[in-house]
């Protein structure tokens, strides 16, 4: 099917066109009976539609739509074609002969079973080339205005169709309904045939609307003329126009191109019968619906198809006009809401967005409310966690100060021991010399000692001060790099005495080279000072040898692993992980929070602590750090 | 005392006992050092005037620890403990065991001179006590068997009627021979002799007190 155009083309000869057409007939035929072609090509119900103008024109837009629907319920298997004749863009004597040609061409092999016309300018093409293109297909017309048909007539038997009615009547009593203080009407109408065949019309219809108000026709005039009295209405006066193809001076306008330079100058609203004026500046009109039209043109092409008459047709009753208002230009206009008809169809009225979106609007105010329920709740929740964090933060802050606080209570013994060894000397140091001074028995020399020395237990005093200062003050927690091996150093300071004091020993080994990573000091300070009393809780009813605890940092993979050992009886396995929770405890004295809190210190500088039995004897605690983020090896040092 | 009396300081911390030992000097005391209660007993003090100056808390044996293997000794020193932290219980233990006071560094040098003079002034008596018990014991071993047997029999508060008796001497012998014992004895009365008895009696107590392993072996203070 596809080549066939080509066939035609180069098949010039009669007798070839009519073996293409036997042809045609053939494979049609043939292709009906293996039921895979289109229906139309099998039955012959063919159906153009030749539209006046562009195919994105509403009007026609909605005609198509109606005569397709109704003609595809009517007749399934009929094929419709449509064309559009693209007035008034293009037009001329060469642009009709070069398009009826086209045509003739095209649906020569297919010619139509009933041609469509919509519109005045395809009314006027047909029926001019009518019998060089389709003589045989009858013809419908829609959209044709009643003064064009009057024009044509009489019309052939096989050309039906109801004439546009141009609804004066309708539209002028619309205006006045919305415009209560206007008693005049301005009807204006242009110089052409068809121009004068509407004021014809419209001077009848307002001869029989009686004494409703006064009208002016504004008919034949020029342009300017028109433009002028236009001006110059004001509210009392309301105008009624179809728009003009001519002007006096023989101006040609396409109506709608006329009616949009009219509303413009207008001091008056401006009405008018055609929907296409809609958008050009009218305020509203009673308007015909081009898609009941295109339905009743379908519904004459159907029984035209399956037989019918055509001249047999009653026309089919006429599209009642459809009242319709340009929501934006009644507002320009101030037409009061309340006066127009709920049957008034409104056009470019945002609907209220509960009108346009009511279901939409409820369930998405559920979902908002929902959300916003949830969002809510998230955010208490979120604020509530929050709290929790900090308090849990602050509690943690405490609990570990606690924590010091009790370890230097359990070292008060030995830190007044290590105080008060310094004092005692440099007091002793202070009377031998007022002694030595008094009895002139000493040399400069020695009194020069006595001071150094004086001097060098009040530093000694004051530096232990000073660490248990460090480890009891309530200061912010820290998040600085430190030294691990410091740390360790400065644990084993704090607990030198009170190692003595249990006659234990303290080995301490750090690593060669610094090991650096983030956090608290004191923290990880306290951590190794709580294991070490730990540990020499464990040793303390054993023999002094086995009093021994073995503090160790190394650099490991990805991090530091300090080592507490001990030469106790170990933890039993059972117990290895328990012996981290809170308290838990195997001493007699102690609530078991210790270990709980180290813990909870080292997985805050996201560390681990965990414990394992020695190779022989006694428990080993690991607590491992991590190396900073983003300091690599180099954190390591060298 | 003709000698100045020593005063042994035995204290871990350097610092702290050198200062000690200049304090002690410049008021005119013989001062010894110990760095340790092991090198304390390592070194045994020449038996002289003095007393010890005993820090409580020292790596290896504590001061506790000494004072009571001093306790054992034949003539144990006097001892001052020095605590840098004084709890209640080893300052209990440490006065139960005898030691002449407790005191808390950093100690006021007036407590300090006063606690001394007064160990210094035990162990004075202590010397006189143990050298008249020297004496007595002496002069008791001066005593012939026979004498001896006198001895006893007077300090068991027999007649001499009695004792001539059951020696199986003549009363008038025996009246010699019991002058001979008071001469011997630096006695000047019988209650004199009562007072040595009771006094020997004692310190074989405190010997078999000290030395415990002889404990099941306690001889009789009345027959030597």
């Amino acid at each position: 099917m596809t080549l066939l155009p080509y066939i035609v083309n180069d098949l010039r000869v009669p007798l070839a066109r009519l073996l293409a057409g036997a042809l045609v007939v053939a494979l049609a035929s043939s292709a009906c009976a293996a039921g895979e072609q289109g229906a139309g090509g099998a039955s012959g119900k063919h159906l153009l539609v030749l539209f006046s103008n562009n195919r994105l024109l509403p009007a026609n837009v909605e005609a198509d739509r109606g005569i397709r629907s109704k003609l595809q319920g009517l007749q399934p298997d009929a094929e419709i074609s449509a064309e559009f004749l693209d007035y008034p863009r293009f037009t001329g004597e060469d642009y009709i002969r070069t398009l009826s040609a086209y045509l003739r061409e095209k649906y020569r092999e297919r010619p139509p079973q009933v041609v469509v016309v919509a519109g005045q300018d395809a009314f006027a093409f047909l029926m001019d080339n009518r019998r060089h293109l389709f003589p045989a297909a009858p013809v419908v017309h829609i959209a044709a205005s009643a003064a064009q048909i009057e024009a044509a007539a009489p019309l052939p038997a096989d050309v039906v169709g109801e004439p546009l009615n141009i609804d004066f009547r309708g539209t002028v009593e619309l205006a006045l309904r919305h415009h209560a203080q206007a008693r005049h009407v301005v009807v204006v109408t242009g110089a052409s045939a068809f121009d004068r065949a509407y004021e014809a019309q419209f001077r009848r219809d307002a001869a029989r609307m009686g004494e409703r108000a006064s009208f002016e026709f504004l008919a034949g005039l020029s342009t300017q003329d028109v433009l002028a009295r236009l001006a110059a209405l004001d509210r009392g006066s309301v105008v009624f126009t179809p728009g003009f193809f001519q002007d006096r001076e023989g101006r040609s306008y396409f109506p709608r191109e006329a009616v949009s330079i009219m509303t413009k100058a207008s001091g008056a609203p401006v009405y008018g019968p055609f929907e296409t004026l809609i958008g050009a500046g009218v305020v509203g009109g009673s308007m015909v619906n081009f898609f009941d039209m295109g339905q009743e043109a379908a519904e004459a092409a159907s029984a035209i198809m399956v037989g019918a008459e055509p001249a047999s047709l009653t026309p089919p009753p006429r599209a009642p006009a459809q009242a319709q208002l340009d929501w934006r230009e009644a507002r320009r206009w101030q037409v009061p809401p309340h006066l127009v008809s709920r049957d008034t169809l409104v056009r470019f009225k945002e609907p209220t967005f509960w009108e346009a979106h009511r279901r939409e609007a409820l369930a998405a105010t559920g979902v908002f409310a929902l959300q916003a329920l949830l969002i809510s709740g998230l955010l208490v929740e979120r604020q509530r966690r929050r709290r929790t964090e900090i308090a849990l933060k602050n509690n943690l802050f405490q609990l570990a100060h606690a924590s010091r606080r009790a370890i230097a209570g359990e070292l008060t013994g030995s830190i007044a021991h290590e105080i008060n060894q310094p004092l005692g000397a440099i007091l002793s140091n202070a009377v031998a010399a007022d002694l030595m001074l008094e009895s002139g028995s000493c040399t400069r020399e020695e009194l020069r000692e006595i001071l150094q020395d004086i001097r060098r237990d009040n530093m000694r005093a004051s530096e232990v001060i000073r660490r248990l200062r460090a480890l009891l003050q309530n200061k912010e927690l820290e998040h600085a790099p430190f030294d691990v091996n410091e740390a360790i150093s400065d644990a084993a300071h704090v607990l030198r005495a009170e190692v003595q004091r249990r006659q234990a020993q303290l080995v301490v080994l750090p690593a060669p080279a610094p090991l650096v990573v983030a956090g608290d000091h004191i923290q990880i300070q306290q951590v190794v000072i709580n294991l070490v009393l730990n540990a020499m809780d464990a040793t303390a009813t054993l023999p002094p040898e086995r009093r021994a605890v073995v503090v160790q940092a190394a650099s490991v993979q990805g991090g530091v692993d300090v080592s507490v050992a001990d030469r106790g009886a170990g933890v039993p396995p059972a117990k290895l992980e328990q012996i981290f929770d809170s308290f838990f405890t195997t001493k007699s004295a102690g609530i078991g929070l210790g270990l709980s809190i180290a813990r909870t210190l080292v997985e805050s500088h996201h560390g681990r602590i965990w414990v394992e039995n020695g190779p022989q004897e006694g428990a080993i605690f690991h607590v491992f750090l991590p190396w900073p983020a983003g300091a690599g090896d180099s954190a390591r040092g060298t | 005392m003709s000698v100045a009396p020593v005063i042994h300081v035995v204290d871990d911390d350097h610092s702290l006992r050198t200062s000690l030992l200049r304090l002690l000097g410049a008021s005119g005391f013989e001062t010894r050092e110990y760095v340790s209660t092991g090198d304390f007993l390592l070194n045994p003090a020449p038996d002289r005037h003095g007393c010890v100056l005993l820090d409580v808390c020292m790596p290896g044996p504590s001061g506790l620890e000494l004072q009571s293997a001093l306790a054992r000794q034949q003539a144990p020193l006097p001892i001052i403990f020095l605590t840098g932290h004084a709890d209640v219980s080893s300052s209990v233990s440490a006065m139960k065991a005898g030691a002449v006071d407790f005191l808390t560094k950093p100690v006021e040098p007036e407590v300090l001179m006063d606690a001394i003079s007064r160990a210094l002034e035990r162990d004075r008596l202590a010397r006189a006590a143990r050298a008249e018990t020297q004496q007595l014991h002496a002069r008791f071993s001066a005593l012939s068997d026979r004498e001896r047997e006198v001895f006893n029999q007077i300090v068991a508060g027999k007649l001499n009627k009695q004792i001539a008796h059951e020696l199986g001497i003549a009363e008038r012998t025996l009246k010699a021979k019991r002058a001979h014992v008071m001469l011997k004895l630096k006695a000047g009365s019988v209650a004199d002799l009562g007072k040595f008895a009771e006094q020997l009696r004692r310190d074989q107590f405190t010997q078999t007190m000290r030395e415990p392993s002889q404990m099941h072996a306690r001889p009789q203070a009345s027959a030597p």
